[in-house]
């Protein structure tokens, strides 16, 4: 084997502009090609629909009960587990490569660094948006035959695909969330430490005197997500409109505030 | 072809490069020399794009990394061979890179069989010897066919095959008139690939000059001499213009050679035992020039004393 299979004529180098379909493409392959991803997706499948289904079964052992909220054993599910793993999803897309060192290789490929962020973002936020309706309307029609008996409704009825729909949208807006996490922390353990304070701030806003909770709380992901995926969205929070808006705010101020750090430091 | 201009880089009160200037020309294989700590691969990650100089500039083929679109058809390079993610194949590892600057799947195939990777392809880099994951990398730097080539300490690692193999594809690439730039912290090594010599100690230039007249500029030639009769030997040699050294029936003559002082000690009937003209090598060239400058010294400072003189 010599070096003389190089091809010949070291002056042809191709000066074609960057494309957007070629790092996407790239970062594509990333995702697919390690075996967390495939972890992350069926552990989060298993709780998300087990979870769904679980709480659907044990709601309609409660007298009196009915669920006018079809989204409820859904949404409680994703509280539990799926958030945290579609985060964690996105949070390992960058530290993965600064903990081992390929972020190296990535910026030497392409040093528009901000071209990067964007292509993980799309890779994780494609991969996460398809799987997450999915498990959305997975979980919805399981859970809705186990209460059918109970009042269950169906996808036809006013509102009811809009938030099924809202409830994918959650899982994913957290996984960008993950995705802007990881890149400004750049460290693995720290950035999965804080992904659950972003999430779970609504726990920790409850010790707060009673208007403090909500008035703050409403701009939560998690409350905002509730009130996204709620047929009937509490009056004392922000609407379903404002509460999309608090719910597309968070990734996208998450992710700016990446972009400008991506290109101001060493890698 | 790579410009360094007075380039700085600070890690917060550390300097690792103060004021750097050299070229590397195509064309050549140039190695890049310093003791550990003496800022080699801070140069080459600002020469990359991933460091941002304190000042300076540092630029390829005339522009500065960050600008380059799809840069791996202009310049490959080898950092660390261990940034690579570990539960990945090596297929997948050479092709995400190949995809994201437009390099098709063919290139990558190539690239593989060049390195003598092929078997390994399908395996995941975390069962790699350091050897392998060098390969691996060479293979990703020349992905792009670029016309310049940047590696850092490729030989880590490696077995004497794939350390005659990779100087053969050095000298290869250079003789395509592409541009070479190797570091390393080992003279030896460079000695037998390097025709040009970049040499820096604590970020600063010590030299920028071909091997060749490295060598020669830093060579002291002398002449261990052993005999019975030292002491009437050594007038004679300073009579003769040498200057002579040493104690006992040793001397350590410079400005003659063997050949003359084997002459002269016979003209006047003295034995001589031993005879070894001695040059310079190109190791102990280096630790004079570096000597200085070493970032981590050890805690023998005999050490540099006990290299014979």
């Amino acid at each position: 084997m010599t070096a003389l299979d190089i091809a010949a004529d070291p002056q042809s180098a191709p000066r074609l502009p960057v494309r957007a379909r070629d790092v996407l493409g790239s970062e594509w392959t990333k995702v697919r090609s390690v075996r967390s991803t495939y972890w992350i997706l069926l552990i989060a499948a298993v709780t998300a629909i087990g979870g769904s289904t679980i709480i659907a079964a044990a709601s309609t052992g409660r007298a009196g009960h009915s669920p006018f909220e079809p989204l409820e054993p859904v949404f409680i599910a994703w509280v539990e587990y799926p958030v945290l793993a579609v985060g964690i999803l996105g949070v390992l897309a960058f530290t993965a490569e600064y903990s081992t060192g390929q972020i190296r290789t990535t910026f030497a490929a392409v040093p528009q660094r901000r071209a990067v962020l964007a292509a993980k973002a799309g890779a994780v936020g494609l991969l996460t948006l398809c799987f997450s309706e999915l498990l959305a309307f997975i979980s919805f029609f399981l859970s809705q035959a186990i209460v059918s008996n109970h009042g269950g409704l169906s996808l036809a009825h006013p509102g009811v695909a809009g938030a099924v729909l809202a409830a994918g949208f959650t899982l994913f807006a957290i996984a960008m969330v993950g995705v802007g996490l990881g890149a400004i922390i750049r460290h693995t353990a720290g950035a999965i430490a804080a992904l659950p304070a972003v999430i779970y701030l609504p726990l920790v806003l409850l010790s707060l005197p009673a208007p403090w909770a909500d008035r703050i709380g409403k701009f939560t992901v998690l409350i905002a997500a509730s009130q996204v995926v709620s047929l009937h969205p509490k009056a004392s929070l922000l609407s379903s409109d404002l509460s999309m808006l608090v719910l597309v705010a968070w990734p996208a101020v998450t992710l700016l505030i990446a972009a400008l750090l991506i290109t101001r430091r060493d890698a | 072809m790579i410009q360094v201009t007075n380039l700085h880089k600070r890690y917060g009160s550390v300097t690792a490069v103060d004021g750097l200037s050299f070229t590397v020309r195509p064309g050549h294989v140039t190695g890049f020399l310093g003791p550990n700590g003496a800022g080699k691969t801070t140069t080459m990650r600002v020469i990359l794009g991933l460091d941002t100089p304190t000042s300076g500039t540092a630029l390829v083929d005339g522009r500065p990394y960050q600008e380059m679109i799809r840069p791996l058809h202009q310049v490959g390079s080898l950092l660390d061979a261990n940034a690579a993610h570990p539960g990945r194949s090596a297929w997948c590892h050479l092709l995400l890179i190949a995809q994201s600057n437009g390099i098709g799947r063919h290139r990558v195939s190539e690239v593989l069989e060049l390195t003598g990777m092929v078997d390994a392809a399908p395996r995941r880099v975390k069962g790699f010897s350091l050897g392998m994951r060098q390969r691996l990398g060479i293979a990703a730097a020349l992905l792009g066919n670029p016309t310049t080539v940047i590696f850092d300490e490729p030989t880590n690692g490696l077995d004497p095959e794939g350390i005659h193999w990779i100087r053969e594809l050095f000298k290869t690439l250079a003789a395509e008139g592409r541009t070479v730039f190797v570091s390393s912290h080992l003279m030896s090594e460079m000695a037998l690939t390097a025709d040009h010599l970049v040499i820096i100690g604590r970020g600063r230039l010590l030299a920028d000059t071909t091997t060749e007249r490295f060598v020669a500029s830093s060579g002291h030639h002398d002449v261990l001499v052993r005999s019975p009769k030292a002491t009437d030997l050594a007038p004679l040699l300073v009579g003769r213009g040498a200057t002579v050294n040493g104690e006992g029936d040793a001397l350590i003559v410079a400005g003659m050679d063997a050949a003359g002082i084997a002459d002269l000690a016979s003209e006047h009937g003295i034995a001589i035992h031993e005879l070894v003209p001695r040059n310079a090598s190109l190791e102990q060239a280096y630790l004079d020039l570096t000597g200085e400058s070493v970032e981590y010294h050890t805690g023998v400072p005999s050490m540099r004393g006990a290299v014979d003189r």
